[in-house]
């Protein structure tokens, strides 16, 4: 399927030819004063002109988020966020980057170099501010009639809440509640914007969505919300991410993605994250916590859940399956690399409760340097999921000694006719195997990349064809340094 | 007339473990193009050491003597390098692979070789028709090349798989570590076969052996008796042949 | 009488804290210096710190609310002699050719019931207070071993109240050919609570094999804690059979230090009580230790089990093995969590665990917790876990031969736990362990 490597070419070319439309700011009072309160909650839905009801959804939430703490892990070292020390909403155009490449860290350059990003998208991603450099207008008016000849709806949360409020409503915090958890609640106070599509009964959706060509209004991403819902029958596959290291004065991320797939629908959602990774010492870098989870409401339906993720000074996330619907499929793919400093927890949740509910889960963990991956898994089988089938494969690679492997999975199971296998390894690069390579002439560097590649096939295959050559570009770039 | 420049020419190599047993102690040898030698020696006597040395293998310290590959020092290039000069180490022990797919890797391996020499790289198509040439030759069952490299490969096919990466990689010097051992007579003739198609004027052969088997089937035509970590008879094919009778204990205290 | 400390005292512990104050003078009286010092301190940390709650971790899979809401202070110091009821029970569970026997009758030593003559020299064997009397350089650094002083609430409060419990000492270069067997009663006479502290330490190079069982009649709590020594080259084997009463709360902790090149065989089943856990603790100190940590649990009606493992490779070249298996009929509740963690360091590390389990029935419930923390990257370690009825195939097969389905299901059942009790070196032990089996199994779906 050609469909997502059409897309992205078209964003590069139209990037290429120039620009008709400049970019549209339109900027009356810029940011909220620091600080979290009610009054910062109504500024943010006021300036976005929510509907009242909305306005109250945040405020439910907020009131939550105050009677909860922050989460603590045993294995990760967070230095205290100070949530009244930000800044919870501010304009799209902010003049703060830099002003052009010659000021952007080489180091980053040289990673966008190594990842065959163009030109012209390495400013916008190393956040120089520059007027036109990518016009994402154009290209979504392009995409948006296309999608909306077959009845899908594909545009920002704030768009949808504006021109479908009543799908909004009828499906906003059914999957994730306002008080799920610390930073599910906080996102539900607060959050800026995030995609929202909707795909109508029996219809597939022809092209990957993707955020990819949304990458300056995201710029704000720190509170995204995402909404999806694949209605019965439906299919839609949507790409998060983007391979290049995303900067961010923001420390903090903390998302919510809800997925809705009903009868013999199927959502596959793929994540290829970079996330700056802070310096070598883990300076600087970004903390992601995101809830993310997928309902299968109806019969037969399918949710899958692809990641590569890598950077990120902390990763938290856990995007999970609910298994409603009798037949219904669980399906989560992922690879998470720590390097130098960096710490990863992540892992999924699967709870059973229709009969006969599937779920498969691959995770690869690769850790080198002084990075700490934790694979933490949940698989629930409850009393009513009759017949209900899990598999787990979770295998951990360990390049050098310095580096750490966790695996925490938890199997839970209240019904007798239910069958749950978990299986963990874990191993390093041989040194035979190392020698092997070279002796046929690779580089170690390559060497290194070629076992690992070899070691995440079954996660880099389930990802759209576009994302699979970049994830193993970023598979080799995130490794870089870590072994001789 | 230019004079010949040997391919592989060692001079009182000496050469230790980590924990500094010296194993090598003293290996004179002398390798022209064109050429196939068998290096024999009982166990312990420093066979594989040889073969790890001269590919490169971490683990080993060169503490005397020299190697001269093509004239160029071959101890002074990292592992890599001296594969990409032709160096070719078939392994005793081939080792696994867990996902990395056997045509992926020969076809990686083939082209980092290859630009190394600044020669154009194989496309998909050209790569497939070189594979399927040779996988005949060694009578290599086509989905054998889609599993993962040596994953799950008996004794036999780990052996064959090694024979068919030297015939498309089209080494100047080959190294065979005990190619022969854990083989049937089968496979070792389809293996034999395999070498001998290699023969070149251009290129030179080493065998390290054990047994006499494999001598039967690819004749070399200089034969050498390693014990002690030292050459101590060298003789044409005849000499494998009395080894093969009398044992090793025929050279006494050599060592 | 109420004690006085200067710090905050968990509600559920001030109970305790008084019994222990208005305790039993005669016993004090015996207990060395250093032993009444280790009791006051072991005291007041159990009383900083409660009985767990099931937000800890190690603790999330148990109900141990009726613990918090009724206090089962200690049984008194008076030993009676055991009655006909626990003679009985002695003639059923114990092995029917005793080597050497062992019997304590609630938390105490019974000599009347035990036999110990013919020990090899080289060989001490006898009760824990014996010990602590005769030979206190044996038994006291073990006792103040550091290794309480973490956050155990129920180990603390055994430091506090032990009475007794069992030492076997073996001197290096000696092979005991036979094994030690102890059995654990409790009368049901008493009530309340019956705390043992009980060493074994293997000198170099030795072997030895222990096998013990509890039992008891009626209603109690038996809060046993067990230390295991290997030096290094020793070799021991320790099979535990848990036949508590059906109103009988067990939570047994077991720690092992292994020194190098030690080997320790660890088979624990847990077949009755109303509430069990049994944690394993072991330490691989030294270099190339083998630990095989293998048992089973079978439950049924309102019965809840944890066995929870902890292994720690602090020292290169370690192989650990284990090997779980649990069943859960009725409504019974089993939970398995295993850590095994691999220090920095530690290379060459090869560990593999295992954990299978039946849920039989649709008010079943196991929950299973493999772990691994890995900090050394040359190691090979992995681990399984599977939950899952009979297989249909199997039990099909089996009718078609003309066997009935509840025969059937017996049979599969008993096959699948017996793959664990197969690992059990001891033929006798194996036997008797397979005996024992048979007959709970017999009762199972009730």
């Amino acid at each position: 399927m050609t469909a997502s490597t059409d897309t992205v070419q078209t964003v590069r070319s139209l990037s290429q030819e120039g620009y008709k439309y400049g970019f549209v700011t339109d900027i009356e009072a810029d940011e909220a004063p620091p600080g979290l309160n009610e009054d910062t909650i109504r500024f943010i839905s006021a300036k976005k002109e929510e509907p009242d009801w909305l306005l109250e959804w945040r405020l439910a939430a907020f009131r939550a988020w105050l009677k909860m703490t922050q989460p603590n892990w045993a294995k990760l070292h967070l230095t205290p966020i100070d949530y009244q020390a930000a800044t919870y909403y501010s304009a799209p155009k902010k003049s703060t980057g830099p002003k052009s490449l010659d000021e952007v860290d080489p180091e980053l350059l040289r990673t966008y170099e190594k990842l065959g990003i163009p030109l012209r998208e390495r400013e916008a991603l190393a956040g120089v501010a520059v007027d036109a450099v990518f016009d994402s207008i154009s290209v979504a008016t392009t995409f948006k009639e296309e999608l909306a000849k077959l009845g899908i709806i594909f545009c920002s949360m704030g768009e949808a809440v504006r021109e479908h409020p009543d799908l909004v409503r009828r499906y906003l915090g059914t999957v994730v509640p306002q008080n799920d958890n610390f930073f599910a609640a906080l996102n539900s106070a607060v959050f800026s914007d995030g995609s929202f599509a909707y795909v109508p009964a029996g219809v597939r959706c022809p092209m990957e969505l993707s955020t990819y060509f949304r990458i300056n209004a995201a710029k704000s991403g720190q509170f995204e919300r995402t909404l999806l819902i694949a209605d019965a029958g439906s299919y839609v596959s949507y790409l998060e991410g983007c391979t290049a290291p995303q900067r961010d004065e923001n420390q903090l991320h903390a998302a919510v993605v809800e997925l809705i797939a009903h009868a013999d629908a199927q959502i596959k959602y793929s994540t290829v994250q970079n996330w700056y990774p802070g310096d070598a010492e883990g300076r600087g870098g970004i903390y992601n916590f995101v809830t993310k989870r997928g309902a299968c409401r109806g019969a037969r339906a399918k949710i899958s859940w692809t990641q590569v993720e890598t950077g990120s000074a902390i990763t938290w996330k856990y995007p999970s399956c609910v298994l409603e619907g009798d037949h219904s499929v669980g399906e989560f793919y992922s690879v998470a690399i720590t390097n130098n400093c960096q710490q990863a927890d992540t892992g999924t949740k699967m709870i059973h409760i229709g009969k006969d509910s599937r779920s498969t889960i691959v995770a690869k963990g690769i850790s080198a340097g002084r990075g700490q991956n934790t694979y933490r898994g949940l698989v629930r089988v409850q009393p009513r999921a009759q017949g209900a089938r899990n598999h787990t494969q979770c295998d951990s690679l360990l390049i050098g000694d310095r580096c750490g492997a966790h695996t925490v999975p938890y199997i839970e199971v209240r019904n007798p006719s239910a069958r749950v296998e978990h299986e963990a390894t874990t191993s390093k690069i041989g040194e035979d195997q190392l020698f092997y390579c070279r002796q046929r002439g690779l580089s170690p560097e390559d060497a290194v990349s070629l076992i690992v590649n070899g070691f995440c096939k079954e996660v880099l295959k389930e990802l759209p064809m576009e994302f699979a050559v970049e994830a193993q570009k970023l598979l080799a770039v995130s490794l870089e340094g870590s072994v001789g | 007339m230019t004079a010949v420049v040997p391919m592989l020419e060692i001079r009182d190599l000496h050469a230790q473990l980590a924990d500094g047993r010296e194993i090598l102690q003293g290996i004179d040898l002398s390798v022209n193009s064109g050429e196939v030698h068998a290096i024999m020696g009982p166990n312990g006597s420093g066979k594989s050491t040889l073969a790890a040395v001269l590919a490169g293998r971490d683990g080993y310290e060169v503490i005397a003597g020299e190697v001269a590959y093509l004239g160029r020092d071959l101890l002074a290039m990292p592992a890599e390098e001296r594969a990409r000069e032709g160096l070719f180490l078939a392994f005793q022990y081939p080792v696994e692979l867990p996902g990395v797919n056997n045509m992926y890797f020969l076809r990686t391996a083939i082209n980092a070789q290859r630009r190394h020499r600044g020669e154009p790289e194989l496309d998909a198509g050209q790569f497939l028709r070189a594979v399927r040439a040779k996988l005949k030759l060694l009578e290599i069952d086509q989905d054998l090349l889609q599993r993962a490299v040596n994953v799950g490969f008996s004794g036999g096919e780990k052996k064959r798989n090694e024979i068919f990466q030297m015939a498309m990689l089209e080494p100047r010097l080959a190294i065979l570590d005990e190619t022969d051992s854990g083989l049937d007579i089968d496979a070792l003739k389809v293996v034999a076969h395999g070498v001998n198609q290699q023969r070149a004027p251009d290129r030179a052969i080493v065998m390290i052996t054990h047994y006499q088997r494999l001598l039967g089937y690819v004749e070399p035509d200089h034969v050498h008796v390693l014990q002690g970590g030292r050459i101590v008879e060298s003789g044409d094919k005849d000499l494998a042949v009395e080894l093969e009778r009398s044992g090793y204990g025929l050279l006494g205290d050599a060592a | 009488m109420s004690t006085v400390v200067d710090f905050p005292v968990k509600p559920e512990a001030r109970p305790y804290l008084d019994a222990f104050g208005s305790g039993d003078p005669g016993r004090r009286a015996r207990d060395p210096d250093w032993l009444a010092g280790h009791r006051k301190r072991s005291l007041a940390r159990f009383a900083e710190l409660g009985f767990p709650s099931r937000r800890s971790e190690a603790w999330r899979y148990l109900d141990l609310r009726g613990l918090q809401e009724a206090p089962m202070l200690p049984a008194s110091a008076m030993r009676v002699v055991a009655g006909m009821a626990t003679r009985a029970q002695l003639a059923e569970v114990g092995l029917s050719q005793a080597a050497y026997r062992l019997v304590l009758v609630d938390g105490r030593l019974a000599p009347e019931l035990s036999a110990v003559e013919g020990v090899s020299p080289g060989v001490w064997l006898g009760g824990t207070a014996t010990a602590i009397a005769e030979r206190p350089g044996l038994v006291r650094s073990a006792i103040e071993a550091p290794a309480l002083d973490t956050a155990r609430p129920f180990a603390a409060l055994n430091a506090a109240f032990f009475a007794d419990g069992f030492v076997l000492d073996v001197a290096p270069g000696v092979e005991l050919d036979r094994p030690i067997e102890i059995v654990h009663l409790a009368s049901g006479e008493t009530g309340g609570s019956l705390h043992t502290r009980s060493l074994v330490a293997v000198g170099a190079g030795s072997r030895a094999s222990v096998f013990e069982t509890f039992a008891g009649l009626r209603s109690y709590w038996r809060n046993d804690v067990v230390e295991l020594r290997l030096a290094a080259g020793a070799e021991l084997a320790r099979v535990a059979l848990v036949e508590e009463a059906a109103d009988a709360l067990h939570i047994s902790e077991m720690l092992a230090v292994l020194g190098p090149t030690s080997r320790l065989a660890s088979f624990v089943m847990l077949l009755g009580g109303r509430t069990v856990r049994h944690e394993a603790t072991v330490r691989s100190e030294g270099e190339a230790t083998r630990c095989a940590l293998h048992g089973a649990f079978v439950l049924s009606g309102r019965q809840e089990a944890n066995i929870v493992t902890t292994v720690d490779h602090a020292a290169p070249a370690g192989e650990t093995r284990e090997v779980f298996k649990g069943v859960a009929a009725g409504r019974a509740h089993g939970a398995f969590q295993g850590r095994i963690a691999v220090r920095p360091g530690a290379q060459k590390v090869d560990a593999h665990q295992l954990s299978r389990n039946l849920v039989l029935s649709p008010r079943a419930a196991i929950d299973t917790k493999p772990e691994l923390e890995i900090y050394a990257d040359d190691v090979k370690c992995s681990h399984g876990a599977a939950v899952g009825d009979l297989d249909e195939a199997a039990l099909f097969y089996l009718r078609t031969r003309g066997i009935g389905r509840e025969e059937a299901r017996r049979m599969l059942i008993e096959a699948f736990v017996r793959e664990a009790v197969e690992l059990v070196g001891s033929p006798q032990l194996r036997e008797h362990l397979l005996s024992r089996l048979a007959r709970r199994l017999a009762m199972l779906e009730e």
